[in-house]
């Protein structure tokens, strides 16, 4: 059966009309500027990765990296941050569907649910500062309304300090989501839909049965790139919100800040530097999966 | 005759030898007389400031047209930077060896640093020792080997508490004088929810004050700290270790806003000057800004930190210059000295007082320009000041063990012991990550 699989695909390859040596001279040129922009750089990385004042020294940067209690607590964080990956893929999801399903001002409410999206991230981080002051909106909001107990120092409790940064990378990223798979959602075809009506299948059953399988593939999109994000994309909102120091504390130290300190706070580019390759290889699980589904999703299409 | 070609040999090694002299040992006297470039040239500066005294940026515009006025062929170009910008811009600058002729840096490690690194040259070859000897705090800051790296511009007492006498009286209190009526105030203001002093950790900066307002009352000198830098000593020892316990003290008793770890410094001092607070700290050439916009003299009071113990740094204030030094990558190194001299002319001291109405770092300003009595006992108490603690610790123990763990302790999440037992940790982890920091920091000692 797989075998067959691969057959087609290979079938519908030679019906491409350029030959291998033709995509290749093709590609070339932009090849060439990524080799050079990317390749430079990750050489440059990987070498001073090694090195120390110029010399050589092995793996001892990665040695000194590896046993820092705040490399550790980064990387925690970053883990932890992937835990709302789930959480906006749902969000999204749910927002997509209901927009979906609204009849009037459907543009409107798109253009709401997107503008966090498009707003500059300092411009969030420096607003979300002030709301979440122990003094700030939100609390004065809750206290107005009889919930004062619910009340907290939401930025400068090192306890929730993370989940309430998590909060308004939530709220920013998942606008990108909604527009995503609210496209393809209305890009499904209507029949289907209708079908199912015919059916007697309920809202639920619906969108649960039929939207979702059908934009699989955007969801996991959206999901792989989300989960890039919490581990490497995340530092305009920590160093805005926190004042480029992570806290208080360390609570809301994130790898890319770690580096970001040590290159150019703390004096030292090599363990930044070692930090980097290590943080790339986390990233780089995530493309090699992204890829992966891709292929696999390609290979569904050509099976269909 | 062979005499006579001894001779002539001896002449010629000596010649050698005093060529040698002269071409290895550079000095401010062999660059001062150098000829002034007559080209077209531009001058870029990077500085800071106007955050802490007001006015700088005035002033140095006014300082750049002076100069320029007289030197048609210097253009200068200045671009102020933000407090968490000036260090990673400066660093970017240094690792593409382009930018600034003339960076602005806080004094003693800020200033430390960046020589060792190579990333300035020594002020003092290009300006005179006893030119250099007038400009306040170089030496103990600056200082390195019998070099000085940059030039002190002005003096920023560190740090002045700001004392509202209107709402102690109010309250039937008087201003203190100890630690103990510190804390007596705390309770009584605490208790009808008042903050007796108001600040802001958010950004880490005011966690370094506190540690030198507080930390340099248990040790003798600088020296005591960079033994702990370099090892002979540890952070963990009492004299390093009980300004922890005095913080947490002052948390316990309320001595604090408590929204004290999501604000910054800056938001907190508001509540001082709308009289939502009895106290604040801030930056000393701001001191007599606050006073006025806080009711003037005959309501603020400007002191040291009350004392906590019997050390002789108790009670006093901290003195500190921020400096201005020329980077090693500028095509003029000696029209940028010779510019930072021309800031401390007669005049353009005068200017800097007038512009922004705080001291500037140099012996020969005439203190009879200031009239007020107040500020004027608040210049020569720093000028007699103790030296900035925060200022002798690497800095990047600075902000990872002094500003994190100063939110912490506020928060409650950290004791008095933990926090100096991380400290220690940190600065043992920082020996190894930064190879240099031993041999630096004793060759900085000597």
């Amino acid at each position: 059966m797989s075998s067959l699989k691969i057959a087609g695909v290979a079938n519908r390859r030679q019906q491409s009309i350029y030959s291998p040596k033709e995509a290749l001279y093709w590609i070339a040129p932009a090849a060439v500027v990524i080799l050079f922009i990317f390749g430079y750089s990750l050489v440059s990385l990987f070498s001073q990765s090694f090195k120390y004042d110029g010399k050589w020294v092995l793996f001892e940067n990665f040695s000194l990296v590896l046993t820092d209690p705040n490399f550790h607590t980064s990387m925690q964080h970053n883990l932890l941050l992937l835990l709302n990956v789930p959480l906006l893929v749902i969000l999204a999801f749910v927002f997509a569907i209901i927009l979906f399903e609204t009849k009037r001002g459907m543009s409107f409410y798109r253009a709401t649910v997107f503008l966090p999206y498009v707003l500059p991230i300092p411009v969030i981080a420096v607003v979300f500062g002030q709301i979440y002051q122990l003094h700030g909106a939100l609390n004065v909001f809750l206290h107005s309304v009889g919930l004062g107990n619910f009340a907290q120092d939401w930025l400068g409790d090192p306890k929730i300090a993370l989940g309430t940064m998590s909060s308004v990378i939530i709220w920013k990223e998942m606008g990108f989501g909604v527009v995503l798979l609210l496209a393809h959602i209305i890009s499904l075809s209507s029949e289907v839909y209708e079908a199912a009506k015919i059916d007697g299948a309920g809202f639920f059953r619906t969108h649960w049965s039929i939207t979702r399988p059908q934009i699989k593939n955007t969801i996991i999109f959206f999901a792989l790139i989300e989960a890039i994000t919490m581990v490497s994309w995340v530092f305009n909102y920590v160093y805005v919100m926190s004042n480029g120091l992570g806290g208080p504390g360390n609570a809301t130290m994130v790898a890319e800040l770690y580096i970001y300190r040590s290159a150019f706070q703390n004096k030292a580019p090599e363990l930044a530097a070692a930090a980097s390759v290590l943080l790339f290889m986390a990233t780089l699980i995530f493309i090699v999966v992204f890829f992966r589904i891709q292929r696999k999703s390609i290979s569904s299409m050509y099976k269909a | 005759m062979k005499s006579r070609k001894i001779f002539m040999a001896g002449a010629i090694a000596l010649a050698m030898l005093l060529s040698a002299c002269s071409t290895s040992s550079k000095d401010a006297s062999s660059d001062e007389t150098m000829a002034y470039p007559t080209e077209n040239l531009t001058l870029n500066i990077s500085w800071w400031g106007e955050q802490e005294a007001p006015g700088a940026g005035k002033w140095l515009d006014e300082t750049i047209a002076l100069y320029q006025k007289a030197h048609p062929n210097v253009t200068i170009k200045q671009v102020l930077q933000t407090t968490e910008g000036l260090i990673p811009a400066f660093e970017a600058a240094a690792a593409a060896k382009s930018g600034p002729d003339i960076q602005y840096f806080w004094g003693g490690i800020y200033t430390q640093q960046p020589g060792w690194d190579g990333h300035i040259v020594p002020i003092s070859d290009y300006i005179k020792a006893d030119e250099l000897s007038h400009y306040i705090n170089g030496k103990v800051e600056a200082g390195f080997q019998g070099k000085i790296w940059t030039a002190p511009w002005y003096v920023n007492a560190s740090f002045p508490l700001l004392v509202r006498k209107d709402i102690l009286t109010a309250n039937g209190l008087t201003v203190p004088t100890n630690w103990n009526e510190l804390m007596k105030i705390c309770d009584v203001l605490s208790a009808k929810k008042i903050t007796t002093i108001a600040g802001g950790v958010k950004d880490g900066w005011f966690g370094g004050w506190i540690y030198s307002m507080l930390g340099a009352q248990s040790i003798a000198s600088q020296k005591d700290v960079i033994n702990a830098v370099v090892g002979t000593t540890k952070f963990t020892d009492p004299e390093h270790a009980g300004w922890w316990t005095k913080l947490v003290e002052s948390r316990d008793r309320k001595c604090w806003n408590d929204d004290i770890n999501s604000v910054e410094l800056y938001q907190a001092q508001q509540k001082f000057v709308d009289g939502k607070a009895a106290m604040t700290i801030t930056a000393g050439p701001d001191a007599p800004n606050f006073v006025k916009k806080a009711g003037g003299d005959s309501n603020v009071v400007i002191m040291a930190m009350p004392a906590w113990s019997d050390g002789p740094n108790a009670g006093k204030l901290g003195t500190s210059s921020q400096t201005l030094g020329v980077t090693s990558w500028s095509k003029y190194p000696q029209v940028a000295a010779d510019f930072i001299k021309f800031g401390h002319t007669t005049e353009r001291l005068n200017a800097w007082y007038a512009a922004t109405g705080s001291l500037p770092a140099d012996d020969r300003f005439d203190m009879t320009q200031v009239t007020n009595p107040a500020t004027r006992a608040f210049f020569e108490a720093t000028l007699k000041g103790i030296p900035y603690l925060e200022n002798f610790i690497p800095a990047q123990l600075d902000a990872e063990a002094v500003f994190k763990n100063v939110q912490l302790v506020l928060k409650g999440t950290m004791n008095a012991k933990e926090a100096a037992a991380d400290m220690q940790a940190q600065m043992e982890r920082l020996r190894k990550t930064d190879r240099k920091v031993v041999e630096n920091f004793t060759a900085w000692s000597k």
